[in-house]
């Protein structure tokens, strides 16, 4: 579905390298700081910033070669830019149908008025939630086969965030292979909504998992200084000094409750196994 | 194309507001003043101002980021904005023709060819200055862009005060030159300034392409 190899692009201060796979029928999702460089892979991925380097195929094709026909099968939500505040519900139907073959203006209008967005309001007008859903709507109504969604439950509260999952897993369910790649700061979303997760940090993925896989088998283990000295750190990815002792991220749970049954071994979150990835030390 | 050429013209007509007050100043502009060339050319450039506009409604809140990635091309994109302002200033240049021809006819002042000629002529004006605007519209966006227009206007103007002194310190006759245009067949000459305004007009769209092909989002 998408592939990027060594995807460059260098600011002032801030280099990316980038490389990451979204198999078919699959929901990966991109997690990582403000600035760690989410928004820049998504442009980039999207051709609104030229790279510097590297390569990015998009439904088996280049990029670079992408033709209107071929941008007709993606959907895109970025999370600072959407349509002009001043067009409506109604002009952005009427765009959609002129731009997109596969509209389907019948499911555009019943989500709407599931999501409560009123036809002829202007867009400027909406709230935060009610434009992040008409970004999403949009995206989702034209039975593309690949969607890029940058952060597009930024700023809703718990019951809107839930309506737009919801929707994105009824759009998964239409069609087998269809994919999404989603980025966001909201770890519980991506925790339900993922198949795999890539994390990126300084403009470089240091992470790549599945989601079921990450949530069984990564644990954090909290050890004194003994227990920390005695301890088998072949499977420790990450560790780091405390206030009690020691911090350590695993991806071999039940090896320790196994064989370490005395020291404390906590789930492993998304949240947890981000934190410790950029602040831990590597073993 | 077709959905952009929509968005446009769904935002202008948001601006009905500003259209209704032009073409009520058109009216009172046709009952006061005599000289019918500048109400066509200030409706003509009005026309245009829509397309200007509409560049602006697109880059306002980073809305260029999310247009691009519809199915649309950098390249497509010049196209609509350039046949949307031949669009409107056309329709607007038709608009105040006929104003200037009722006009031109109640008054007694012009015949219907006199309107006719005067409105024909101003198209290659119409045309360059479309051509001038619209590039820098695009490189440098709403206010920067106006300004930087405004001031190369003011930079061709020089450069024709400058090359009218070199002629003359270098004695060529350039009056006679322009005395030898002058007697030339009024409908000849209008032709050919249009077709050299069509010529720089497709030379601007070119360098518009460039310049949205060169612009990151």
């Amino acid at each position: 579905m998408l592939k990027i190899e060594h995807l460059k692009k260098t600011y002032d201060n801030f280099s990316l390298d980038c490389s990451l796979r979204i198999q078919p029928g699959a929901v990966t999702g991109l997690i990582g700081q403000n600035g760690a460089g989410k928004s820049v892979t998504f442009k980039a991925i999207l051709g609104l910033i030229k790279a510097d380097g590297g390569k990015v195929t998009i439904l088996g094709k280049d990029i670079q070669d992408f033709s209107v026909k071929d941008k007709q099968r993606l959907g895109v939500v970025l999370s600072d830019s959407g349509f002009s505040g001043y067009l409506d519900v109604r002009d952005v139907i009427s765009i959609l149908k002129n731009l997109y073959e596969t509209f389907d203006q019948k499911f555009f209008m019943k989500q709407a008025q599931k999501f409560g967005l009123p036809m002829n309001k202007k867009i400027k007008e909406f709230s935060t939630g009610m434009k992040a859903k008409l970004k999403v709507l949009t995206a989702i109504s034209h039975k593309a086969k690949l969607l890029i969604l940058d952060e597009p439950t930024v700023g809703l509260d718990v019951v809107a965030r839930d309506e737009l999952l919801e929707a994105l897993r009824e759009f998964m369910e239409e069609e087998e292979d269809r994919s999404i790649l989603i980025s966001s700061h909201i770890s519980s979303d991506l925790e339900t909504l993922c198949d795999d997760l890539y994390m990126i940090h300084d403009g470089k993925i240091i992470f790549h998992e599945d989601t079921d896989v990450l949530l069984s088998d990564y644990a954090l283990l909290k050890v004194n200084d003994s227990q920390y000295a005695a301890l088998d750190k072949q499977y420790i990815l990450r560790h780091r000094k405390e206030n009690f002792g020691h911090c350590c991220l695993t991806n071999q749970k039940q090896y320790y409750l196994d064989n370490f049954p005395q020291i404390a071994i906590e789930k492993g979150t998304v949240d947890e196994v981000i934190t410790m990835m950029i602040r831990g030390v590597e073993e | 194309m077709k959905g952009l050429l929509q968005k446009d013209f769904r935002l202008m007509v948001k601006q009905s507001k500003f259209f209704t007050t032009i073409a009520f100043i058109t009216v009172i502009f046709a009952g006061v003043v005599e000289n019918i060339s500048f109400i066509i050319s200030y409706l003509t450039f009005i026309g245009f101002m829509f397309t200007l506009s509409t560049i602006s409604y697109d880059e306002f809140d980073n809305g260029n980021a999310f247009l691009f990635s519809l199915p649309i091309t950098r390249r497509g994109y010049v196209v609509e904005k350039y046949g949307f302002g031949l669009l409107m200033g056309g329709s607007c240049w038709i608009f105040a023709t006929l104003i200037a021809v009722v006009c031109g006819q109640v008054r007694r002042t012009n015949s219907i060819n006199d309107s006719l000629a005067v409105a024909f002529m101003i198209i290659p004006v119409m045309l360059l200055l479309l051509a001038i605007i619209l590039p820098f519209q695009l490189k440098f966006g709403g206010e920067k862009g106006r300004i930087a227009a405004i001031a190369m206007v003011g930079i061709v103007f020089i450069v024709f005060l400058g090359v009218a002194k070199i002629t003359k310190t270098m004695h060529i006759d350039l009056s006679g030159l322009l005395n030898r245009i002058e007697t030339m067949d009024t409908r000849m000459l209008g032709v050919a300034a249009i077709a050299v305004s069509i010529g720089v007009l497709l030379l601007s769209g070119r360098i518009s392409v460039t310049i949205m092909e060169k612009k990151e989002f």
